[in-house]
Protein backbone atom coordinates (compact mmCIF):
# COMPACT_ATOMS: atom_id res chain seq x y z
CA UNK A 1 0.00 0.00 0.00
CA UNK A 2 0.89 3.55 -0.60
CA UNK A 3 2.87 5.41 2.14
CA UNK A 4 -0.04 8.07 2.17
CA UNK A 5 -2.95 5.50 2.69
CA UNK A 6 -4.22 6.11 6.05
CA UNK A 7 -1.35 6.85 8.11
CA UNK A 8 -1.85 10.65 8.89
CA UNK A 9 -4.95 12.42 10.12
CA UNK A 10 -6.47 15.62 10.26
CA UNK A 11 -7.81 16.17 14.38
CA UNK A 12 -8.62 19.34 14.45
CA UNK A 13 -9.99 22.16 12.33
CA UNK A 14 -10.96 26.14 12.56
CA UNK A 15 -12.11 28.30 10.27
CA UNK A 16 -12.90 32.61 11.21
CA UNK A 17 -14.69 33.54 7.96
CA UNK A 18 -16.35 37.56 7.39
CA UNK A 19 -17.61 39.33 4.36
CA UNK A 20 -14.74 40.66 2.10
CA UNK A 21 -13.28 44.00 3.66
CA UNK A 22 -15.05 43.48 7.03
CA UNK A 23 -12.85 41.26 9.03
CA UNK A 24 -12.45 42.26 12.67
CA UNK A 25 -8.59 41.65 12.93
CA UNK A 26 -5.61 41.69 9.96
CA UNK A 27 -4.65 38.78 8.49
CA UNK A 28 -2.26 37.32 10.91
CA UNK A 29 -4.58 37.91 14.02
CA UNK A 30 -7.62 35.86 12.09
CA UNK A 31 -5.08 32.80 11.26
CA UNK A 32 -3.78 32.84 14.65
CA UNK A 33 -7.58 32.43 15.87
CA UNK A 34 -8.17 29.89 13.35
CA UNK A 35 -5.14 27.80 14.14
CA UNK A 36 -5.53 28.19 17.87
CA UNK A 37 -9.52 27.15 17.25
CA UNK A 38 -8.39 23.89 15.21
CA UNK A 39 -6.21 22.95 18.12
CA UNK A 40 -8.97 23.28 20.74
CA UNK A 41 -11.27 21.24 18.35
CA UNK A 42 -8.54 18.05 18.49
CA UNK A 43 -7.66 19.28 22.65
CA UNK A 44 -4.44 19.92 21.34
CA UNK A 45 -1.74 22.19 23.26
CA UNK A 46 -0.94 25.04 20.33
CA UNK A 47 2.61 25.70 21.63
CA UNK A 48 3.18 21.71 20.70
CA UNK A 49 2.55 22.54 16.76
CA UNK A 50 5.90 21.80 15.17
CA UNK A 51 4.91 22.11 11.51
CA UNK A 52 3.28 24.57 8.68
CA UNK A 53 2.03 23.96 5.36
CA UNK A 54 0.04 26.77 3.00
CA UNK A 55 -0.17 27.36 -1.01
CA UNK A 56 -1.05 29.34 -2.55
CA UNK A 57 1.06 32.78 -2.08
CA UNK A 58 -0.21 32.97 1.19
CA UNK A 59 1.47 35.79 3.25
CA UNK A 60 2.38 34.12 6.80
CA UNK A 61 5.35 33.55 6.85
CA UNK A 62 5.32 30.75 9.88
CA UNK A 63 7.98 31.92 11.80
CA UNK A 64 6.10 34.91 12.71
CA UNK A 65 3.10 33.37 13.79
CA UNK A 66 5.28 31.75 16.81
CA UNK A 67 4.65 34.75 19.34
CA UNK A 68 1.12 34.22 19.08
CA UNK A 69 0.74 30.75 19.50
CA UNK A 70 3.28 30.17 22.04
CA UNK A 71 4.90 28.04 19.49
CA UNK A 72 8.12 26.12 21.46
CA UNK A 73 9.98 25.12 18.29
CA UNK A 74 9.56 25.23 14.37
CA UNK A 75 10.99 22.58 11.99
CA UNK A 76 8.92 22.37 8.90
CA UNK A 77 7.77 25.86 7.16
CA UNK A 78 6.86 24.62 3.85
CA UNK A 79 4.56 26.19 0.91
CA UNK A 80 3.15 24.20 -2.22
CA UNK A 81 4.15 26.01 -5.29
CA UNK A 82 1.43 27.65 -7.86
CA UNK A 83 -0.47 31.02 -7.72
CA UNK A 84 -3.90 29.91 -8.04
CA UNK A 85 -5.77 27.50 -5.19
CA UNK A 86 -4.21 24.61 -7.40
CA UNK A 87 -2.11 23.63 -4.40
CA UNK A 88 -5.33 23.57 -1.13
CA UNK A 89 -5.26 19.43 -1.42
CA UNK A 90 -1.41 19.04 -1.94
CA UNK A 91 -0.88 20.86 1.18
CA UNK A 92 -1.80 18.32 3.08
CA UNK A 93 0.02 15.87 1.66
CA UNK A 94 3.23 18.32 2.04
CA UNK A 95 2.30 18.22 5.60
CA UNK A 96 2.03 14.01 5.43
CA UNK A 97 5.48 14.00 4.20
CA UNK A 98 6.82 16.19 6.91
CA UNK A 99 5.07 13.99 9.49
CA UNK A 100 5.91 10.50 7.99
CA UNK A 101 9.46 11.33 7.18
CA UNK A 102 10.18 12.24 10.88
CA UNK A 103 10.90 16.35 10.34
CA UNK A 104 7.73 17.36 12.12
CA UNK A 105 5.23 15.78 14.19
CA UNK A 106 2.41 17.96 14.36
CA UNK A 107 1.38 20.55 11.35
CA UNK A 108 -0.86 23.22 10.77
CA UNK A 109 -1.75 23.58 7.28
CA UNK A 110 -3.66 26.66 6.81
CA UNK A 111 -4.97 29.74 4.33
CA UNK A 112 -5.47 32.96 5.30
CA UNK A 113 -7.23 36.08 3.30
CA UNK A 114 -7.74 38.89 4.79
CA UNK A 115 -8.28 42.19 2.01
CA UNK A 116 -7.50 44.92 4.10
CA UNK A 117 -4.05 42.99 4.74
CA UNK A 118 -2.97 41.49 1.77
CA UNK A 119 -5.02 42.87 -1.19
CA UNK A 120 -7.54 41.15 -3.63
CA UNK A 121 -6.90 37.87 -4.44
CA UNK A 122 -7.08 38.22 -7.79
CA UNK A 123 -4.82 40.72 -8.29
CA UNK A 124 -2.02 38.24 -6.04
CA UNK A 125 -3.11 35.30 -8.11
CA UNK A 126 -2.60 37.18 -11.82
CA UNK A 127 0.64 38.30 -10.46
CA UNK A 128 1.66 34.79 -10.92
CA UNK A 129 0.62 35.42 -14.97
CA UNK A 130 0.37 38.06 -16.31
CA UNK A 131 2.86 39.06 -19.21
CA UNK A 132 2.54 40.91 -22.18
CA UNK A 133 1.20 38.75 -24.65
CA UNK A 134 -1.94 38.61 -22.28
CA UNK A 135 -1.73 42.87 -21.37
CA UNK A 136 -1.81 43.17 -25.02
CA UNK A 137 -5.12 40.73 -25.57
CA UNK A 138 -6.85 42.34 -22.50
CA UNK A 139 -6.32 39.50 -20.61
CA UNK A 140 -5.77 40.09 -17.39
CA UNK A 141 -7.89 38.41 -14.47
CA UNK A 142 -8.33 34.82 -13.60
CA UNK A 143 -12.29 34.73 -15.37
CA UNK A 144 -10.99 35.32 -18.44
CA UNK A 145 -8.21 32.90 -18.37
CA UNK A 146 -11.15 30.44 -17.35
CA UNK A 147 -13.87 32.03 -19.65
CA UNK A 148 -11.44 31.32 -22.90
CA UNK A 149 -11.12 27.58 -21.91
CA UNK A 150 -14.83 27.24 -20.55
CA UNK A 151 -15.73 28.25 -24.62
CA UNK A 152 -13.40 25.81 -25.86
CA UNK A 153 -15.39 23.39 -23.73
CA UNK A 154 -18.51 24.49 -24.71
CA UNK A 155 -18.84 24.77 -28.18
CA UNK A 156 -15.77 21.96 -29.53
CA UNK A 157 -16.63 18.91 -26.68
CA UNK A 158 -20.36 19.80 -26.69
CA UNK A 159 -20.34 20.07 -23.02
CA UNK A 160 -24.19 21.68 -22.24
CA UNK A 161 -24.08 24.89 -20.73
CA UNK A 162 -27.47 24.17 -18.79
CA UNK A 163 -25.02 22.25 -16.20
CA UNK A 164 -22.88 24.61 -14.92
CA UNK A 165 -25.97 26.24 -13.79
CA UNK A 166 -27.11 23.06 -12.00
CA UNK A 167 -23.94 22.81 -10.44
CA UNK A 168 -23.91 26.72 -9.04
CA UNK A 169 -27.62 25.59 -8.22
CA UNK A 170 -26.13 22.27 -5.73
CA UNK A 171 -24.22 25.11 -4.21
CA UNK A 172 -26.05 28.08 -3.35
CA UNK A 173 -28.68 25.23 -1.90
CA UNK A 174 -25.99 23.49 0.70
CA UNK A 175 -25.29 26.85 1.15
CA UNK A 176 -28.43 28.06 2.07
CA UNK A 177 -28.68 25.98 4.94
CA UNK A 178 -25.14 25.78 6.55
CA UNK A 179 -24.90 28.20 9.24
CA UNK A 180 -21.08 28.91 8.64
CA UNK A 181 -21.85 30.11 5.27
CA UNK A 182 -22.31 32.91 3.63
CA UNK A 183 -25.09 32.14 2.12
CA UNK A 184 -27.31 31.06 4.76
CA UNK A 185 -30.85 31.30 5.24
CA UNK A 186 -30.96 32.71 1.31
CA UNK A 187 -32.35 30.86 -1.29
CA UNK A 188 -31.01 31.73 -4.63
CA UNK A 189 -33.00 33.40 -7.42
CA UNK A 190 -32.81 31.84 -10.49
CA UNK A 191 -33.74 34.50 -12.50
CA UNK A 192 -31.37 36.83 -10.86
CA UNK A 193 -29.09 34.24 -11.53
CA UNK A 194 -29.59 34.32 -14.98
CA UNK A 195 -30.01 37.68 -15.63
CA UNK A 196 -26.54 38.76 -13.65
CA UNK A 197 -24.18 40.80 -15.69
CA UNK A 198 -21.98 39.24 -18.02
CA UNK A 199 -18.19 39.21 -17.07
CA UNK A 200 -16.38 37.44 -19.59
CA UNK A 201 -18.71 35.63 -21.94
CA UNK A 202 -19.40 32.54 -21.01
CA UNK A 203 -19.27 33.76 -17.39
CA UNK A 204 -22.03 35.75 -15.71
CA UNK A 205 -21.63 37.23 -11.88
CA UNK A 206 -23.47 34.13 -10.59
CA UNK A 207 -21.07 31.81 -12.34
CA UNK A 208 -17.67 33.62 -10.82
CA UNK A 209 -16.54 33.01 -6.96
CA UNK A 210 -16.20 36.13 -4.96
CA UNK A 211 -13.66 36.59 -2.38
CA UNK A 212 -14.27 36.68 1.85
CA UNK A 213 -11.88 37.64 4.80
CA UNK A 214 -11.52 35.06 6.88
CA UNK A 215 -8.59 32.00 7.70
CA UNK A 216 -9.08 28.57 8.17
CA UNK A 217 -6.40 26.00 9.67
CA UNK A 218 -6.59 22.14 10.13
CA UNK A 219 -4.22 20.47 12.65
CA UNK A 220 -2.56 16.59 10.87
CA UNK A 221 -0.85 14.05 12.92
CA UNK A 222 0.20 10.61 12.73
CA UNK A 223 -2.81 8.15 12.35
CA UNK A 224 -1.87 6.92 16.08
CA UNK A 225 -1.64 10.37 17.54
CA UNK A 226 -5.09 11.22 15.92
CA UNK A 227 -7.32 8.26 17.48
CA UNK A 228 -5.30 9.67 20.99
CA UNK A 229 -7.03 12.83 20.32
CA UNK A 230 -10.35 14.65 21.60
CA UNK A 231 -12.11 14.21 18.08
CA UNK A 232 -12.65 11.04 15.35
CA UNK A 233 -9.68 10.96 12.82
CA UNK A 234 -10.19 11.97 8.79
CA UNK A 235 -7.49 10.39 7.44
CA UNK A 236 -5.35 11.51 4.64
CA UNK A 237 -5.76 8.27 2.35
CA UNK A 238 -3.86 10.12 -0.76
CA UNK A 239 -2.77 13.13 -2.27
CA UNK A 240 -1.22 13.53 -6.09
CA UNK A 241 -0.07 17.39 -6.75
CA UNK A 242 1.42 18.39 -10.25
CA UNK A 243 1.21 18.58 -13.95
CA UNK A 244 1.76 17.03 -17.00
CA UNK A 245 3.60 17.55 -20.04
CA UNK A 246 1.23 19.78 -22.55
CA UNK A 247 0.01 21.56 -19.90
CA UNK A 248 0.73 24.15 -17.97
CA UNK A 249 1.74 28.32 -18.10
CA UNK A 250 2.31 27.76 -22.07
CA UNK A 251 0.46 31.28 -23.45
CA UNK A 252 -2.72 28.77 -24.38
CA UNK A 253 -0.30 26.40 -26.23
CA UNK A 254 -1.64 23.63 -24.27
CA UNK A 255 -2.07 19.66 -25.78
CA UNK A 256 -5.16 19.92 -27.53
CA UNK A 257 -7.06 17.65 -25.67
CA UNK A 258 -6.04 18.62 -22.59
CA UNK A 259 -6.65 22.49 -23.23
CA UNK A 260 -10.51 22.69 -22.05
CA UNK A 261 -9.62 20.54 -18.63
CA UNK A 262 -9.02 21.73 -15.08
CA UNK A 263 -5.32 19.60 -15.31
CA UNK A 264 -6.82 16.52 -13.52
CA UNK A 265 -5.66 13.82 -15.57
CA UNK A 266 -2.60 13.04 -14.14
CA UNK A 267 -3.73 13.60 -10.80
CA UNK A 268 -6.85 11.54 -10.59
CA UNK A 269 -4.73 8.77 -12.52
CA UNK A 270 -1.96 8.82 -9.77
CA UNK A 271 -4.88 9.25 -6.64
CA UNK A 272 -7.21 6.12 -7.78
CA UNK A 273 -3.53 4.15 -8.74
CA UNK A 274 -2.49 4.70 -5.06
CA UNK A 275 -5.61 4.53 -2.92
CA UNK A 276 -6.91 1.30 -4.79
CA UNK A 277 -10.19 3.39 -5.18
CA UNK A 278 -12.29 4.31 -8.18
CA UNK A 279 -14.79 7.41 -8.82
CA UNK A 280 -17.59 4.53 -7.76
CA UNK A 281 -15.74 4.79 -4.19
CA UNK A 282 -15.99 8.18 -3.41
CA UNK A 283 -19.54 9.08 -1.51
CA UNK A 284 -19.19 12.68 -1.35
CA UNK A 285 -17.03 15.48 -3.40
CA UNK A 286 -15.55 18.72 -2.18
CA UNK A 287 -14.85 20.82 -5.40
CA UNK A 288 -13.27 23.73 -5.54
CA UNK A 289 -15.20 26.08 -8.29
CA UNK A 290 -13.55 29.26 -8.94
CA UNK A 291 -15.97 29.62 -12.06
CA UNK A 292 -18.80 26.71 -12.95
CA UNK A 293 -17.03 25.60 -16.07
CA UNK A 294 -14.01 24.79 -14.14
CA UNK A 295 -16.35 23.35 -11.68
CA UNK A 296 -17.60 21.01 -14.25
CA UNK A 297 -14.55 20.42 -16.43
CA UNK A 298 -12.97 19.40 -12.72
CA UNK A 299 -15.60 16.63 -12.65
CA UNK A 300 -14.80 15.48 -15.76
CA UNK A 301 -11.53 14.44 -14.96
CA UNK A 302 -11.72 12.88 -11.79
CA UNK A 303 -13.96 10.17 -13.93
CA UNK A 304 -17.53 11.18 -12.35
CA UNK A 305 -18.52 11.86 -15.71
CA UNK A 306 -17.61 12.48 -19.82
CA UNK A 307 -17.96 14.88 -22.21
CA UNK A 308 -20.68 12.21 -23.31
CA UNK A 309 -23.35 12.05 -20.00
CA UNK A 310 -22.49 15.05 -18.13
CA UNK A 311 -25.73 16.06 -18.58
CA UNK A 312 -27.08 13.01 -16.62
CA UNK A 313 -24.65 12.80 -13.91
CA UNK A 314 -24.16 16.75 -13.14
CA UNK A 315 -28.00 17.93 -12.27
CA UNK A 316 -28.93 19.91 -9.22
CA UNK A 317 -31.17 16.36 -8.01
CA UNK A 318 -28.05 13.97 -8.08
CA UNK A 319 -26.02 16.76 -6.56
CA UNK A 320 -27.57 17.33 -3.57
CA UNK A 321 -27.07 15.76 0.17
CA UNK A 322 -29.04 13.40 1.58
CA UNK A 323 -30.28 12.13 -1.52
CA UNK A 324 -28.12 12.88 -4.37
CA UNK A 325 -25.79 9.95 -5.97
CA UNK A 326 -22.91 12.44 -6.36
CA UNK A 327 -23.04 14.96 -3.39
CA UNK A 328 -20.64 17.74 -4.11
CA UNK A 329 -19.77 21.12 -2.29
CA UNK A 330 -22.38 19.81 0.86
CA UNK A 331 -21.17 23.13 2.54
CA UNK A 332 -21.89 25.67 -0.30
CA UNK A 333 -18.20 25.14 -2.15
CA UNK A 334 -16.37 28.30 -3.05
CA UNK A 335 -19.96 30.01 -4.63
CA UNK A 336 -22.11 30.01 -1.40
CA UNK A 337 -20.20 28.53 2.01
CA UNK A 338 -17.43 31.66 1.02
CA UNK A 339 -13.78 31.66 -0.63
CA UNK A 340 -10.91 31.97 1.71
CA UNK A 341 -8.51 30.62 -1.57
CA UNK A 342 -10.50 27.05 -1.39
CA UNK A 343 -10.06 26.10 2.35
CA UNK A 344 -13.37 26.42 2.81
CA UNK A 345 -13.83 22.86 0.69
CA UNK A 346 -11.45 21.30 3.22
CA UNK A 347 -12.87 22.25 6.26
CA UNK A 348 -16.40 20.99 4.94
CA UNK A 349 -14.98 17.64 3.91
CA UNK A 350 -13.95 17.36 7.69
CA UNK A 351 -17.03 18.15 9.00
CA UNK A 352 -18.61 15.67 5.98
CA UNK A 353 -16.89 12.76 7.43
CA UNK A 354 -17.23 13.29 11.10
CA UNK A 355 -20.71 13.20 10.93
CA UNK A 356 -20.84 17.36 11.02
CA UNK A 357 -22.05 18.61 8.35
CA UNK A 358 -25.19 20.95 7.62
CA UNK A 359 -26.03 18.61 4.93
CA UNK A 360 -24.95 15.00 6.26
CA UNK A 361 -24.22 12.60 3.42
CA UNK A 362 -26.04 9.19 5.10
CA UNK A 363 -23.16 7.22 5.47
CA UNK A 364 -20.06 8.71 3.91
CA UNK A 365 -16.85 7.34 4.15
CA UNK A 366 -14.78 8.88 1.88
CA UNK A 367 -14.39 12.26 0.14
CA UNK A 368 -12.62 13.44 -2.66
CA UNK A 369 -11.35 17.64 -2.43
CA UNK A 370 -10.12 19.18 -5.69
CA UNK A 371 -8.21 21.65 -5.92
CA UNK A 372 -8.03 25.00 -8.00
CA UNK A 373 -9.15 23.55 -11.32
CA UNK A 374 -7.35 25.07 -14.36
CA UNK A 375 -4.28 26.28 -12.55
CA UNK A 376 -0.77 25.02 -14.14
CA UNK A 377 0.12 22.94 -11.08
CA UNK A 378 -3.48 21.13 -9.53
CA UNK A 379 -3.94 18.80 -6.21
CA UNK A 380 -6.24 16.36 -5.10
CA UNK A 381 -6.89 14.04 -2.03
CA UNK A 382 -8.77 11.67 -1.04
CA UNK A 383 -10.18 11.34 2.99
CA UNK A 384 -11.82 8.84 4.74
CA UNK A 385 -12.98 8.19 8.51
CA UNK A 386 -12.04 5.04 8.18
CA UNK A 387 -9.19 3.19 6.56
CA UNK A 388 -11.04 0.90 4.49
CA UNK B 1 7.79 41.51 -17.64
CA UNK B 2 9.96 43.92 -19.54
CA UNK B 3 9.28 43.36 -22.87
CA UNK B 4 12.73 42.87 -24.94
CA UNK B 5 14.78 41.00 -22.91
CA UNK B 6 13.45 37.56 -22.60
CA UNK B 7 13.33 34.52 -25.07
CA UNK B 8 10.39 36.68 -26.92
CA UNK B 9 12.51 39.15 -27.31
CA UNK B 10 12.72 39.04 -31.10
CA UNK B 11 8.89 38.30 -31.44
CA UNK B 12 7.99 42.13 -30.10
CA UNK B 13 10.67 43.50 -31.88
CA UNK B 14 9.30 41.55 -35.19
CA UNK B 15 5.90 43.07 -34.43
CA UNK B 16 7.44 46.38 -33.88
CA UNK B 17 8.92 46.18 -37.32
CA UNK B 18 5.78 45.10 -38.84
CA UNK B 19 6.27 41.02 -39.25
CA UNK B 20 5.24 38.21 -37.25
CA UNK B 21 8.26 36.27 -36.32
CA UNK B 22 7.49 33.04 -34.68
CA UNK B 23 10.53 30.64 -32.95
CA UNK B 24 11.35 27.17 -34.69
CA UNK B 25 14.22 24.96 -33.67
CA UNK B 26 16.49 24.59 -36.27
CA UNK B 27 17.58 20.93 -34.59
CA UNK B 28 14.37 19.44 -35.22
CA UNK B 29 11.98 21.82 -37.09
CA UNK B 30 9.43 22.09 -34.05
CA UNK B 31 8.26 25.13 -33.58
CA UNK B 32 8.40 26.44 -29.86
CA UNK B 33 5.77 28.63 -28.07
CA UNK B 34 6.25 30.03 -25.44
CA UNK B 35 9.41 31.12 -26.83
CA UNK B 36 12.70 28.94 -25.58
CA UNK B 37 16.89 29.38 -25.89
CA UNK B 38 16.56 25.98 -25.71
CA UNK B 39 14.49 22.73 -27.41
CA UNK B 40 13.47 20.60 -24.87
CA UNK B 41 13.10 17.61 -27.69
CA UNK B 42 15.84 17.61 -29.41
CA UNK B 43 18.21 19.46 -26.94
CA UNK B 44 19.17 21.75 -30.27
CA UNK B 45 20.02 26.11 -28.84
CA UNK B 46 19.89 27.21 -32.59
CA UNK B 47 16.63 29.06 -32.95
CA UNK B 48 15.26 30.46 -35.98
CA UNK B 49 12.75 33.02 -35.88
CA UNK B 50 10.91 32.80 -39.20
CA UNK B 51 8.04 35.25 -40.59
CA UNK B 52 4.46 33.76 -40.61
CA UNK B 53 1.95 34.89 -42.53
CA UNK B 54 -0.69 37.13 -40.09
CA UNK B 55 -3.18 34.66 -40.58
CA UNK B 56 -4.80 32.08 -38.96
CA UNK B 57 -7.92 30.57 -37.26
CA UNK B 58 -9.80 31.05 -33.57
CA UNK B 59 -8.86 28.32 -31.28
CA UNK B 60 -11.48 29.85 -28.43
CA UNK B 61 -12.63 33.38 -27.33
CA UNK B 62 -14.08 35.31 -24.78
CA UNK B 63 -15.95 38.80 -24.66
CA UNK B 64 -15.24 40.77 -21.86
CA UNK B 65 -17.90 42.76 -20.22
CA UNK B 66 -16.61 43.83 -17.00
CA UNK B 67 -13.98 46.80 -15.93
CA UNK B 68 -11.02 45.01 -14.93
CA UNK B 69 -8.01 46.91 -13.98
CA UNK B 70 -5.52 47.31 -17.12
CA UNK B 71 -8.19 47.42 -19.79
CA UNK B 72 -8.86 50.83 -19.10
CA UNK B 73 -7.83 52.21 -22.82
CA UNK B 74 -10.22 49.26 -24.33
CA UNK B 75 -13.71 49.94 -25.12
CA UNK B 76 -16.31 47.45 -23.58
CA UNK B 77 -17.08 44.82 -24.16
CA UNK B 78 -13.73 43.74 -26.22
CA UNK B 79 -13.37 40.11 -27.71
CA UNK B 80 -9.85 38.38 -26.63
CA UNK B 81 -9.37 35.25 -28.51
CA UNK B 82 -6.44 32.56 -28.66
CA UNK B 83 -5.31 32.61 -32.53
CA UNK B 84 -4.11 29.57 -34.01
CA UNK B 85 -1.38 30.72 -36.89
CA UNK B 86 -1.48 28.97 -39.93
CA UNK B 87 1.87 26.78 -41.00
CA UNK B 88 3.02 26.26 -37.76
CA UNK B 89 0.27 25.64 -35.08
CA UNK B 90 1.48 28.33 -32.38
CA UNK B 91 -1.61 29.41 -30.51
CA UNK B 92 -1.39 33.20 -29.85
CA UNK B 93 -3.28 35.58 -27.32
CA UNK B 94 -4.69 38.58 -29.62
CA UNK B 95 -7.81 40.51 -29.85
CA UNK B 96 -10.72 40.42 -32.54
CA UNK B 97 -12.88 43.10 -34.12
CA UNK B 98 -16.00 42.85 -32.80
CA UNK B 99 -18.20 45.76 -34.81
CA UNK B 100 -21.39 43.52 -34.43
CA UNK B 101 -21.50 41.93 -31.43
CA UNK B 102 -21.46 38.44 -33.62
CA UNK B 103 -19.79 35.37 -31.48
CA UNK B 104 -17.03 34.34 -33.04
CA UNK B 105 -16.72 30.81 -33.89
CA UNK B 106 -14.17 28.34 -33.22
CA UNK B 107 -12.58 27.03 -36.46
CA UNK B 108 -13.14 30.68 -38.29
CA UNK B 109 -10.78 32.14 -40.32
CA UNK B 110 -9.39 35.03 -39.52
CA UNK B 111 -6.06 37.75 -40.87
CA UNK B 112 -4.46 40.04 -38.46
CA UNK B 113 -2.74 43.30 -38.83
CA UNK B 114 -0.58 45.04 -36.07
CA UNK B 115 -1.82 47.01 -33.61
CA UNK B 116 -1.22 48.55 -30.31
CA UNK B 117 -2.92 48.06 -26.73
CA UNK B 118 -2.36 51.05 -24.17
CA UNK B 119 -1.20 49.37 -20.69
CA UNK B 120 -0.07 52.02 -17.54
CA UNK B 121 1.44 54.45 -20.42
CA UNK B 122 3.01 51.98 -22.47
CA UNK B 123 2.19 50.66 -25.84
CA UNK B 124 2.52 46.79 -25.99
CA UNK B 125 2.57 45.54 -29.92
CA UNK B 126 -0.64 43.58 -30.95
CA UNK B 127 -2.05 41.65 -33.73
CA UNK B 128 -5.89 42.71 -33.92
CA UNK B 129 -7.31 40.27 -35.82
CA UNK B 130 -10.41 40.29 -37.95
CA UNK B 131 -13.00 37.74 -39.93
CA UNK B 132 -12.23 36.61 -43.16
Amino acid sequence: MHPLYGTTAVAGIGMRQYRRGASPLPEQGVLAEAIRAACADAGFDPAEVDGFVSYGDDKNEPVRLMPALGTRELKWSSVVWGGGGGGVAGAFGLAAAAILSGQASAVVIFRALVEGSSGRLSAAVMAHHLNDHMLAAGIVAPAQVCAIRANRMYEHHGVPRSVAEELVRASYYHGSRNPEAVAYGTELDLEEMRSSRWIAEPFRLFDCSRENDGAAAFLMVSAARARDLKKPPVYLLGCANGAEKGWGDLLENDDEALYPTAGFRPIARRLYAETDLSPADIDVVQLYENFSAQGVASLIDHGFCTYENVAEVVRFDNLIAPTGTLPVNTGGGNFAQGFIHGIGTAYEAVKQLRGESANPVPGARTCLLAGGPGAPTVSSAIFGNEVP
Amino acid sequence: MNINDGADAPYWNGLADGVLLLPRCGGCGEWLWPALSRCGTCGSEEIQWTERAMAGTIFSWTRTWHRFGFTESLDLPFVSIVATVDDCGIRLLGRLDDPDQIDPLIGEAITGRIGATRVEGRDIPTIIWSRG
